[in-house]
């Protein structure tokens, strides 16, 4: 019952905020963060043993609204639920009322994906997601083409996913399997099924040759919502195929392990290198993410264990740091009204709580040890390694050099260097704008530390 | 002595005879009341007449009925398709009280609740001779709703409407006759011999009867008039068309696949149609993305719609007909929906079908921009409605027949049509341009007709209501 909860709290609040006046900023976000805060602690008073079920279909094959967290998913939820109350807490944005019920209906969404017991509820949300980030990107975003990719690509993956769904669930007779011990699917449809669902996955994800759609939204999107979509939903693609490709369709999943993996490659390497020479700072991140994520795409194709635990540390790590950096380049962006490196620099001299907050964001996301990232990615390392596959590491260990070197760019041409003259300065972090991203650098730092619960859940 | 109608036949035929007495009473009524009162007495009558057929019609379900001596036949799924005809005719006769010109509306009221008479007779018609007569019932009430505005458009919709629509009512009849000249009966269940098989005229007549079927649903490539007719057609007409004119000619259509193939003639014979289906669901969304109007992209729309609905019948399986029932009633909510929104925000004539007048709507209506996103996610599939768990049911019936091309042309006419339909969703959402009509202050009933609309849309997502009991009553 508690897990219902969850879910629905952020739902129905983010819909009844529209009934709130529209002037009162403080207001909203003030509730915003109290729902935020209050859907973070149900998550953890649900755990993993909290389930709740009601029959929704019995033909043509049984299906549920099932909701209940698996250990993989009881970490998303989680980093979902402390992404969506930091980015709420950050919001600055005109018209702040719809845009935090925006963000809260988001986190509904997603946490009914990612609880979501049953194949048929978790295709339900994963087309529900799309429409707050949909509506965010035409209301608030900086190109309106933007929308239109954004929307189209995923809507085109998420049919692909329905498609499969069905069929999946015509063959297998339910689709109340997440997060089961149910054998796998199997006969001469399973390479069809497993390559609608791979479709979604990777667009979601995104890997390259599908990330197209990604840089424009990332650096359209005002920055809370961008933290929580690269945080998190960028995370449902590889999800599914931890929770539900690895489980239901193993075989598969083996036989084209190696083409996973060569696309996990190319978006690790081209990601890195396109991330080294853009001038805007939200897109060097959103093409880092690209690189990122293709990292945890081969620890997948891998299959190996240590990898796949791996995975979900980075999972996690990568989550934290692209929310904290967004967030932080936000700051940057409301107070200097530009993010191209070009016209930035010195901010750190004027703005220490802004530099320390970007340097510990940064020095997560090259891997340095001691936070989360380097956690995850040692990990998957050993396992890809462990499974006998030498040139991934190789690619990997190159594309982490790399991502030394644009982030301190980042970093260097931001913060360090000579005042640019013209800029309008305006003060140093307040203390509610630091608050909104300490949860989020704490926790990178505790990742990195102690990363054993998420090793052994 | 012996009667040749017995009381059964009478309550077979209760509901339309309930809705053809409301319409005499409703031009009654037109003379009794004084001028300032006829609109809203008409449309009251309308709607406690089409409430009482609806309520004998679902007393009726799960009972087997006849009437004409086996030529009527409801209780089964004619019952479901009936009561969708009442809801369309419902819907439409609400948006009278939004527009139409006040002398003329107890007329076109009347009109429309014997057109609908003639949809419902289609959806129970089990012999060649109902299916014609409920079909001219049906379509010459439209021929004369169609050119009730004054507007140019709307006369030249009439006649294309009725010069077209004939054609294919000709060749129905003379596919009708050829199938009775093969088999020497004109009751469905006749047809249903395998001894026809060997016969030509059996294969020519059942072809030409499809033909007229297909014109009528305006699917690929017989769809050319329905953006016209449905563009100039006054908007509650265009309303009834769009659902109850599909729902009746799929009415036929199923009883046709289940009660009178051969079995063996099934599948070969409708092949075609299935492949029209798959080609409609990518003219029809692809011809949305251009328009410019409401009832024009609807019109669209509603082509790919159909082809949707026919790919769960298409394994000619029980379930597949619940799930086209399914579908086709939440379509018809979409679509009613959408023309009560479009009612609701048309202060003088029919500023509603325009699309322009939709910029910033949100802005200006934020309730009723609500409502019309919701109904057009519904239409492009997108939950949380009925459209979303409708394509799901869909797909799953088309698989598990083995129609899995025509699912995989689903899947690529869906993603077509997102763009149409987020396209006016995003015109609500984007900042209102100026010199824009003001939309009405409150329309009580129209605005009533979208909330019910979109309530129904949700709540069949979680409660997919369908008697399950459907299709055993069809033969």
């Amino acid at each position: 019952m508690i897990v219902l909860a969850t879910i629905l709290l952020p739902l129905v609040a983010g819909a009844l905020l529209f009934a709130l006046p529209r002037q009162d900023r403080v207001l909203s976000r003030a509730i915003g963060v109290v729902v935020a805060t209050i859907t973070l602690v149900t998550v953890i008073a649900a755990g993993t043993t909290s389930e709740w079920s009601f029959r929704w279909l019995s033909r043509p094959f049984d299906a549920a609204f099932h909701f209940g967290a698996t250990p993989t998913s009881f970490w998303v939820a989680l980093l979902l639920t402390v992404a969506t109350a930091c980015a709420i807490a950050a919001s600055r944005e005109a018209r702040l009322r719809d845009f935090v019920a925006q963000l809260l209906l988001l986190e509904g969404a997603m946490l009914g994906l990612f609880l979501a017991r049953d194949l048929l509820l978790f295709a339900l949300f994963w087309d529900l997601m799309l429409l707050p980030v949909f509506f965010v990107l035409i209301g608030w975003g900086e190109h309106p083409a933007t929308a239109w990719r954004y929307f189209i690509y995923n809507f085109a993956g998420g049919l692909t996913l329905l498609l499969a769904t069905a069929a999946f669930g015509v063959i297998y007779g339910s689709t109340d399997v997440i997060g089961r011990a149910a054998g796998p699917l199997v006969g001469a449809w399973a390479p069809w099924i497993y390559a609608g669902f791979a479709f979604a996955f990777l667009v979601k994800t995104p890997v390259w040759p599908l990330h197209t759609w990604m840089p424009p939204t990332y650096s359209g999107l005002p920055a809370p919502m961008v933290a929580v979509v690269s945080a998190v939903q960028s995370k449902a693609g590889l999800y599914g195929f931890l929770v539900i490709a690895l489980t239901l369709l193993p075989h598969e999943v083996h036989a084209y392990a190696l083409a996973l993996m060569v696309l996990g490659a190319v978006s690790l390497i081209y990601g890195a290198v396109i991330a080294l020479t853009q001038n805007d700072a939200k897109r060097i991140v959103a093409y880092s993410s690209l690189s990122h994520l293709g990292l945890i795409a081969i620890a997948v194709g891998s299959g190996n264990p240590i990898a796949l635990r791996g995975a979900l540390v980075y999972i996690v790590a990568h989550g934290l740091f692209s929310a904290a950096l967004f967030l932080v380049l936000g700051y940057v962006e409301e107070r200097e009204a530009t993010r191209l490196l070009a016209r930035l620099g010195g901010l750190g001299w004027k703005n220490p709580k802004l530099a320390g907050a970007l340097c510990i964001a940064a020095l997560a996301a090259l891997g340095l040890p001691g936070l989360a990232g380097f956690a995850g990615e040692l990990l998957i390392l050993i396992g890809v390694y462990q499974a006998g596959y030498v040139w991934p590491v190789i690619v990997a260990l190159i594309a982490i050099v790399v991502a030394s070197a644009y982030f301190l760019r980042l970093y260097q041409d931001a913060m360090n260097g000579p005042e640019v003259p013209d800029v309008p300065v305006r003060g140093d972090l307040t203390w509610p704008e630091a608050l909104a991203v300490a949860p989020l650098l704490a926790a990178l730092v505790v990742v990195g530390v102690y990363p054993a619960p998420l090793l052994h859940p | 002595m012996t009667l040749p109608f017995t009381s059964a036949d009478w309550w077979a035929v209760a509901p339309v005879s309930i809705v053809a007495i409301a319409a005499l009473v409703v031009l009654l009524a037109d003379i009794l009341f004084a001028r300032r009162e006829q609109r809203y007495a008409s449309i009251v009558i309308a709607l406690a007449g089409l409430a009482a057929a609806g309520f004998v019609a679902a007393r009726q379900f799960g009972h087997d009925y006849n009437a004409f001596f086996g030529g009527f036949l409801t209780g089964g799924f004619a019952t479901v398709f009936q009561e969708i005809i009442l809801i369309a005719a419902a819907g439409s006769v609400i948006l009278y009280a939004a527009l139409g010109p006040a002398s003329r509306i107890a007329g076109s009221i009347a009109i429309m609740l014997w057109s609908a008479c003639g949809a419902m007779l289609m959806s129970g018609a089990a012999n060649l001779i109902m299916i014609f007569l409920g079909l001219e019932l049906l379509s010459l009430g439209l021929y004369a709703l169609c050119a009730t505005d004054d507007r140019k458009a709307s006369r030249e919709s009439a006649l294309k409407y009725l010069i077209l629509s004939s054609m294919a009512t000709a060749f129905l009849l003379f596919g009708s006759a050829l199938l009775f000249g093969a088999t020497g009966s004109v009751e469905l269940a006749d047809l249903a011999n395998p001894a026809h098989v060997a016969n030509p005229l059996f294969w020519t007549g059942a072809g030409m009867f499809l033909i007229g079927l297909v014109f009528k649903l305006s699917l690929v490539p017989f769809h050319t008039w329905t953006p016209d007719v449905f563009e100039g057609a006054p908007l509650p007409v265009t309303a009834f068309m769009s659902v109850a004119t599909k729902a009746a000619t799929i009415a036929v259509l199923a009883r046709f696949i289940y009660a009178a193939l051969p079995v063996s003639v099934g599948q070969r014979l409708l092949l075609p149609v299935w492949i029209v289906a798959g080609v409609s669901m990518i003219v029809g969304n692809v011809g949305m993305l251009a328009q410019r109007d409401l009832k024009r992209l609807l019109g669209y729309s509603g082509i790919a719609q159909v082809g949707y609905i026919l790919v769960a019948l298409a394994g000619g399986t029980p379930l597949g007909l619940r799930y086209a029932l399914y579908y086709l009633t939440a379509y018809a909510f979409m679509n009613l929906g959408a023309f009560a929104v479009a009612a609701a925000i048309s202060p003088h004539g029919e500023e509603g079908a325009d699309l322009r007048n939709y910029q910033g709507l949100a802005e200006r209506r934020p309730w009723l921009a609500a409502a019309m996103t919701l109904i057009l996610l519904a239409l492009a599939g997108l939950p949380p409605t009925a459209g979303f768990l409708g394509k799901i049911l869909i797909l799953a019936s088309g698989v598990s027949a083995g129609f899995v091309w025509l699912a995989a042309l689903l899947i690529v006419g869906t993603a077509i049509s997102l763009y149409a339909y987020a396209k006016v969703v995003r015109a609500m959402y984007a900042p209102a341009e100026t010199g824009l009509p003001e939309p009405r202050p409150f329309v009580p009933l129209a605005w009533v007709s979208a909330a019910i609309c979109c309530a129904v849309i949700v709540l069949m997502t979680f409660y997919p209501l369908i008697p399950s009991n459907v299709l055993p009553l069809a033969h």
